[in-house]
């Protein structure tokens, strides 16, 4: 019989089984009765091994072969899976790999090290598609060929993380590969696997409260945020926040409880929050700025709470003019700018720049400043493109190993939770990267147009690890600079939490 | 009580703990009279003495494995006796206990007591700290430990605001759903069902979408645990239920009895490492100086759950927010296996805790 085994295969003993059957999972062994130790249509009942097996050992050797050069990963089961998954057979794809290539059982080892590979394999085709696009040896023909591999391997709904964040990259790199990427993120939206735009708000609405529950990054960025703003107006009777991304408004909710419940100190301070509102279409926002502020109005009358809600449109480039905000005298100015928590779309960094420098001329009482957090070492142009998208790779790797932490057992919901943000967030930050948009972090920039460090305190400090400690072991929290708090995965800084003020002016 | 009597055993009579290890010593011989009044040179045990102490200790295995005669043999420092040894290592023992006894039954005075003896004894034996009053330092930590408390407090109600702000966007988004549904009729994603759920349930409606995606397990849970809330007037928090990256889901749900926030302060809070200057002479002993203030940080590592739904429950009281008492009585002694303590603790602490917060001008504002 045509034994398509390679000679690697003779590597792993497999206990049971004579030479002949080492064939992994694939079918080369042509009738039931020559596996007698194994019946392979009992692993999996799904796929009909006999029929598989009958007359296509010469496709299978022909697939073999070219699996062989495409890559240079371990040559041990994965030569089951590809084809396995080429094969027209529908049901295959709701298998994930390892049970296919679970030969016997016992051997966990084996079981274990074909996920790896599996993940080492795909992290292996990304960097090829990558570099294929933006390589020395550009090729585009050669990065669609690598993309539509990839495509066979993943699925965005199933197989473990790194399949997943494999698909979402795929899809990014096939959006680039087109000439999709615009600045408009919409448009990857609608890919193969986003099509379910009647159901986007509601997904969206939930995905987002899966998202809060299963990781601590909104609250992170929030709580920081306004237990910073807290002591800073600790004795203050009127406050005004400018909310550069409000959303859904979620940080005022618990802040305004915070100052209604203060105990010593003066009553409750009357609060003002003007939020930016941009002109244009695109955004992923659940609900528009003006609903936020009817929400948030009726859940500050619930507490008690004086307040009352502006906003303040944006120009069509997304510039901020300073002259739009309505200011009160003797009112405390916080700026608010909370950038990249996942749920969060990106903004384009010239926007937020001149969000910045404008209120920079305000001379607001305090910044609280949220965004991604560079790995150390990683400057934005180390590496060029396919630096940085491994990078990005690792980030949102990290980002999915954590959310699987804490809830093992609720795939769809971390899927969701992946379709509706983290997947069109990997699409605009690969966008980003390939048209080289510098990835400047602001806070550097904010040190460097002279804002001054605001130290966190220990009751902030404290705040962020008993956050921490509802969830997961493998968050990390970190103070930084005085005045940084860094939230990670285990030991990827994922989120950065940072507060800053006006310099001392002579009054 | 025993507690007390281990206590009169350290603080007067360490000879005694001695004998009853057994150890043949050549300088003790007899009960209590070499050891108190031996007029020996007193040992410093400086940074690097101590260093050596701990790394002969942990290269023999750990404090339990590790006898004065064996560390003496592997620190191999001239003049240094088993005597010295004994009493060093027998407070580094106790440096490196979790102390579950205190937390059985005890008043709060004891506790701080006992704290503060910890403290004592730790810093005499980390390094020779002696410069620094116990005074001073036992304030300090008293000062953390409330802000701590205060922290946790506040922590609580903003994650329940943030919570109750949620439930009045998921309404809005189920009130215009229910009203789409009547006019589709093809809704098939498994998820959108989930939403729709959200009338039903809007306690949990973010659990009951987990339950969609999720286990079996946490679906029988989250109906018992739907079953025994008495509070419906609480607009439950969502989050807390889902916090729980730990497995165990069993403890996780008792606490929610009271419907409000069944966050789980998982026994890793790491509160050592927040007490910064202060954990450092605590040592590893951070547990204790907590216990024995407050109940209701139970950090015990590897330990009951339910006390810290204990120290969940009572938070409301203390916060003011009325709950009664008899119905959160009876349903956490319900739900909890094994309760630490009876619950009338919770009366106890509330003066406690309000005492705490009326001290001097709290970051909270």
């Amino acid at each position: 019989m045509a034994m398509i085994i390679d000679d690697d295969l003779h590597e792993f003993y497999f206990p049971d089984y004579g030479n002949t059957t080492t064939t992994t999972t694939t079918t080369t062994t042509t009738s039931a009765s020559e596996d007698e130790l194994c019946n392979w249509n009992d692993w999996s009942p799904l796929m009909d091994w006999e029929a598989l097996s009958n007359g296509q050992d010469q496709d299978f050797r022909g697939l073999f072969e070219s699996i062989m050069d495409d890559d240079n990963a371990s040559l041990s089961q994965l030569h089951s899976s590809p084809e396995l998954y080429q094969h027209p057979s529908p049901q295959l794809h709701e298998d994930s790999s390892p049970e296919l290539v679970m030969i016997n059982h016992d051997h966990e080892e084996i079981l274990n090290n074909s996920e790896d590979t599996k993940g080492l394999r795909l992290v292996h085709l990304l960097m090829a598609a990558a570099e294929a696009m933006t390589g020395v040896n550009k090729s585009r023909d050669l990065a669609r060929v690598i993309l539509i591999r990839l495509k066979e391997l993943v699925s965005p709904t199933q197989g473990t993380n790194m399949e997943r964040l494999a698909a979402y990259f795929t899809q990014a790199l096939q959006g680039l590969l087109e000439g999709a990427g615009s600045k408009n993120n919409n448009v990857l939206l609608s890919g193969p696997y986003n099509n379910r735009d009647e159901h986007q708000a509601t997904d969206a609405l939930a995905a987002f409260q899966l998202l809060q529950d299963m990781s601590p990054y909104v609250k992170f960025g929030h709580f920081t945020a306004n237990q910073a703003i807290l002591e800073a107006v600790a004795n203050d009777k009127r406050v005004h926040i400018v909310d550069y991304d409000i959303m859904e408004g979620i940080q005022w909710a618990s802040f305004m409880q915070s100052l209604v419940s203060r105990k010593d100190g003066p009553p409750s301070p009357h609060l003002r929050i003007t939020a930016l509102s941009r002109g244009g279409s695109g955004k992923r926002s659940i609900t528009s700025v003006q609903e936020t502020g009817r929400r948030l109005t009726a859940f500050a009358a619930s507490i008690g709470q004086p307040f009352s809600f502006h906003q303040s449109k944006l120009d069509a480039d997304e510039s901020f003019k300073p002259s739009s905000l309505k200011l009160v005298r003797g009112e405390a100015l916080i700026i608010n700018c909370m950038l990249h928590l996942p749920h969060f779309s990106y903004r384009s960094p010239d926007s937020v720049v001149s969000f910045l420098s404008g209120a920079k001329t305000l001379n607001p009482r305090l910044v609280t400043l949220v965004e991604e957090e560079e790995e150390v070492g990683h400057t934005t142009d180390e590496g060029g493109f396919v630096g940085r998208f491994m990078e990005s790779l690792h980030r949102y790797s990290a980002l999915y190993d954590s959310l699987e932490a804490g809830f093992p057992m609720q795939g769809r919901a971390r899927a969701l939770v992946e379709r509706v943000f983290l997947g069109p967030r990997i699409a605009g930050s690969l966008n980003r990267i390939y048209r080289d948009t510098e990835r400047c972090s602001l806070g550097n920039y904010l040190s460097a147009v002279g804002f001054q460090r605001a130290n966190i305190s220990f009751a902030n400090h404290c705040q962020a690890k008993l956050l921490l400690g509802l969830f997961n072991d493998g968050y990390r929290v970190e103070e930084l600079a005085s005045n940084k708090l860094v939230l990670g995965w285990k030991s990827r800084r994922l989120l950065s939490a940072s507060i800053w003020t006006s310099p001392e002016l002579d009054l | 009580m025993f507690h007390s009597s281990k206590k009169a055993n350290i603080n007067t009579n360490m000879n005694s703990h001695h004998d009853n290890r057994g150890m043949s010593a050549c300088v003790q011989g007899d009960s209590g009279l070499v050891l108190t009044t031996d007029p020996k040179p007193r040992l410093r045990w400086t940074v690097e003495l101590h260093e050596r102490f701990v790394d002969a200790v942990t290269q023999l295995g750990g404090p339990d494995k590790a006898t004065p005669k064996t560390i003496m043999r592997v620190m191999g420092v001239k003049g240094l006796t088993l005597y010295h040894l004994k009493s060093h290592l027998q407070k580094f023992r106790l440096g490196k206990q979790p102390h579950k006894e205190f937390s059985d039954h005890h008043s709060i005075k004891d506790g701080e007591r006992a704290s503060a003896l910890e403290l004592q004894r730790n810093s005499a034996s980390s390094s020779g700290m002696m410069a620094r009053s116990m005074n001073e330092m036992q304030m300090e930590v008293q000062r953390r430990l409330h802000e701590q408390l205060e922290v946790q407090r506040h922590l609580q109600l903003r994650i329940e605001a943030q919570g109750k702000y949620m439930q009045t966007i998921l309404e809005k988004a189920c009130q215009t759903l229910v009203g789409e549904n009547m006019a589709n009729s093809g809704y098939k994603t498994d998820h959108v069902s989930g939403i729709k759920e959200y009338g039903h349930h809007l306690n949990f409606p973010s659990l009951q979408d987990l339950n969609l995606y999720g286990t079996d397990q946490q679906l029988e849970l989250q109906q018992t645990m739907e079953r025994s809330s008495s509070l419906d007037g609480f607009m439950s928090n969502n989050d807390p239920n889902i916090c729980i990256g730990k497995k165990r889901p069993n403890s996780n749900y008792t606490s929610s009895s009271t419907g409000k926030s069944p966050i789980i302060w998982s026994e890793d809070l790491r509160l050592h490492e927040l007490t910064g200057s202060a954990a450092s002479c605590l040592g590893s002993q951070d547990h204790d100086p907590f216990k024995g203030d407050h109940d209701q940080i139970q950090i015990e590592r590897g330990g009951d759950m339910d006390s810290a739904a204990d120290m969940y429950e009572r938070k409301p009281i203390a916060g003011g927010v009325t709950i009664d008492d008899k119905k959160f009585d009876a349903s956490s002694k319900l739900e909890r296996p094994s309760p630490r303590r009876p619950n009338l603790q919770a009366e106890r602490m509330s003066p406690m805790i309000g005492g705490g917060m009326s001290r001097g001008t709290s970051p909270f504002g």
